[in-house]
């Protein structure tokens, strides 16, 4: 998941985007299976900063003196 | 020398004497308390000053002091009546005996407090303090920050050894969830004298590295016998509402709403209850993420079910279609063919006859046929002649019939 360098918050907003697209109705298949593996991708992403702990940032937070 | 002289003593006592004489009661005061500091014994060494409202001047000060068996009394009394240690910092208003010593001078000793006054001045200077943040158009500055929905990195400032401090990080790490939380203390001195500057000294260190943090925890542990005083200055909650990242308090207070708390972004009990209240954020955040993906899912689901369900019946209609276009096209076909050989027979009739009548024309037209019918052909030098004109007196003709041929010679009539 290196490839996203998002904030948490600008992820969950693509991700309702994309979910609001889809809710809408206005997709085609081909479109949906493209946005779908883009969703998913976030949803990784945001799980794994609710509960994955990053070393660099606890390294950058214990480098704070 | 003149000749009536006083030594030092012998003026002091007179001074003492007079004061005895001339204030020999106990008389309430209103002052602020300053410099407040116990002795080995237990007795109570302390100033109060007064200060000038509108530039905060200092315009009167005395000594005073508190027997240590007062000192018990009046100090635990004080503590529950108001939730507020006896310190340096507070308007009180006690009742004090005026005392002069030969050597130490002019004191005030303190009898008894009064702890409502004390409530009423906090109150009163919240008041103030919160009035004039307001016109000054910031007191909900830090309120109207919104929480990032993803808040788990946490600037803590606490005193490092507080219990309160272990309690938060404690309580953050077990969450139930397993949410990971990143916290950093900056150390500050959570009460007394010095606390104020210190703690806005950590602000202004984690504001350098604002970045690195979703919000501010500034907790300290509870207990009810504490010095709240820095957490209702103005200078303090003016830097806390000004901050650019949520702040969370728990300054361990259950009573009292000091001025930082009515500023901060959010105001919890205890350290506890921040860490209860950041962790209980972040659950709200995940069960929208989970929301979210069970929309994703089921939405989708139902986009791929509904092509499908369009595919089938897209490929019904289409294999019906064609049957009909075939069988449609095949006996279209088959009229056409009928109606082709028909035609065609008929056209062939037509042509049959056409060419015979024709023929039939062309024959009889012909010179064998002509000749036959008694006509006759005549020729000079192989020429037919059309006209008598053509031929002079004893010339040889050939006269041509169906059957054969005759030369003559032309006479004159």
């Amino acid at each position: 998941m290196k490839e996203l360098t998002l904030t948490y918050t600008q992820a969950k907003q693509e991700l309702e985007e994309i979910v609001s697209a889809i809710e809408s109705g206005e997709l085609d298949v081909d479109a949906l299976t493209e946005k779908v593996k883009r969703a998913s991708e976030l949803i990784a992403f945001c799980k794994e900063k609710l509960t994955k702990t990053d070393k660099e940032l606890q390294k950058i937070l214990d480098e704070i003196s | 020398m003149p000749e009536l002289s006083l030594s030092l003593s012998e003026l002091n006592w007179q001074v003492r004497d007079a004061i005895r004489d001339h204030l020999p009661d106990t008389y309430w005061v209103r002052a602020e308390t300053s410099d407040v500091r116990r002795n080995q014994n237990g007795h109570c060494y302390l100033e109060f000053i007064e200060k000038d409202t509108r530039n905060q001047n200092i315009v009167a000060r005395a000594r005073g002091m508190i027997w240590s068996n007062v000192y018990e009394m009046l100090s635990s009394y004080f503590e529950t009546e108001t939730g507020q240690q006896f310190s340096s910092g507070l308007s009180v208003l006690v009742r004090v005996s005026i005392e002069f010593h030969e050597l130490y001078g002019y004191s005030l000793s303190v009898v008894d407090i009064d702890p409502s006054f004390t409530i009423g001045e906090i109150a009163r200077n919240r008041q103030l303090i919160l009035k004039q943040l307001e016109e000054e158009g910031v007191l909900t500055l830090n309120k109207e920050l919104s929480l990032p929905e993803l808040t788990n990195r946490i600037a803590v400032i606490s005193s490092p050894t507080a219990a309160g401090y272990e309690d938060f990080c404690d309580q953050l790490a077990k969450n139930p969830y397993g949410f990971v939380f990143y916290t950093k203390l900056f150390p500050a001195i959570m009460q007394g004298d010095r606390s104020e500057a210190s703690i806005i000294s950590a602000l202004e260190k984690i504001y350098e590295y604002k970045e690195n943090f979703d919000a501010v925890g500034i907790i300290r542990g509870g207990g009810s016998s504490s010095d709240l005083s820095c957490f209702d200055s103005y200078l303090l909650a003016t830097n806390c509402a000004q901050f650019p990242l949520p702040i969370i308090s728990g300054i361990g207070h259950e009573r009292d709403i000091t001025v930082v708390d009515a500023v901060a972004h959010t105001r919890a009990k205890t350290p506890t209850a921040v860490a209860e209240f950041l962790i209980s954020h972040v659950s709200e955040t995940a069960a929208d993420l989970i929301n979210l993906q069970k929309r994703l899912v089921e939405e989708s689901n139902f986009i791929i079910q509904n092509a499908q369900y369009k595919l089938t019946d897209l490929s019904r209609r289409m294999i019906h279609s064609s049957n009909i276009f075939v069988r449609d096209e095949l006996s279209g076909i088959q009229q056409l063919s009928v109606v082709f050989k028909h035609q065609t027979k008929r056209l062939l009739q037509i042509e049959n006859h056409f060419v015979s009548e024709k023929g039939q024309y062309i024959h009889m037209v012909s010179p064998e046929n002509v000749l036959k019918r008694g006509y006759s052909l005549t020729l000079k030098e192989g020429k037919i002649i059309k006209s008598v004109k053509e031929l002079l007196e004893n010339e040889i003709i050939e006269t041509v019939f169906a059957d054969g041929k005759v030369k003559s010679i032309t006479t004159k009539n």
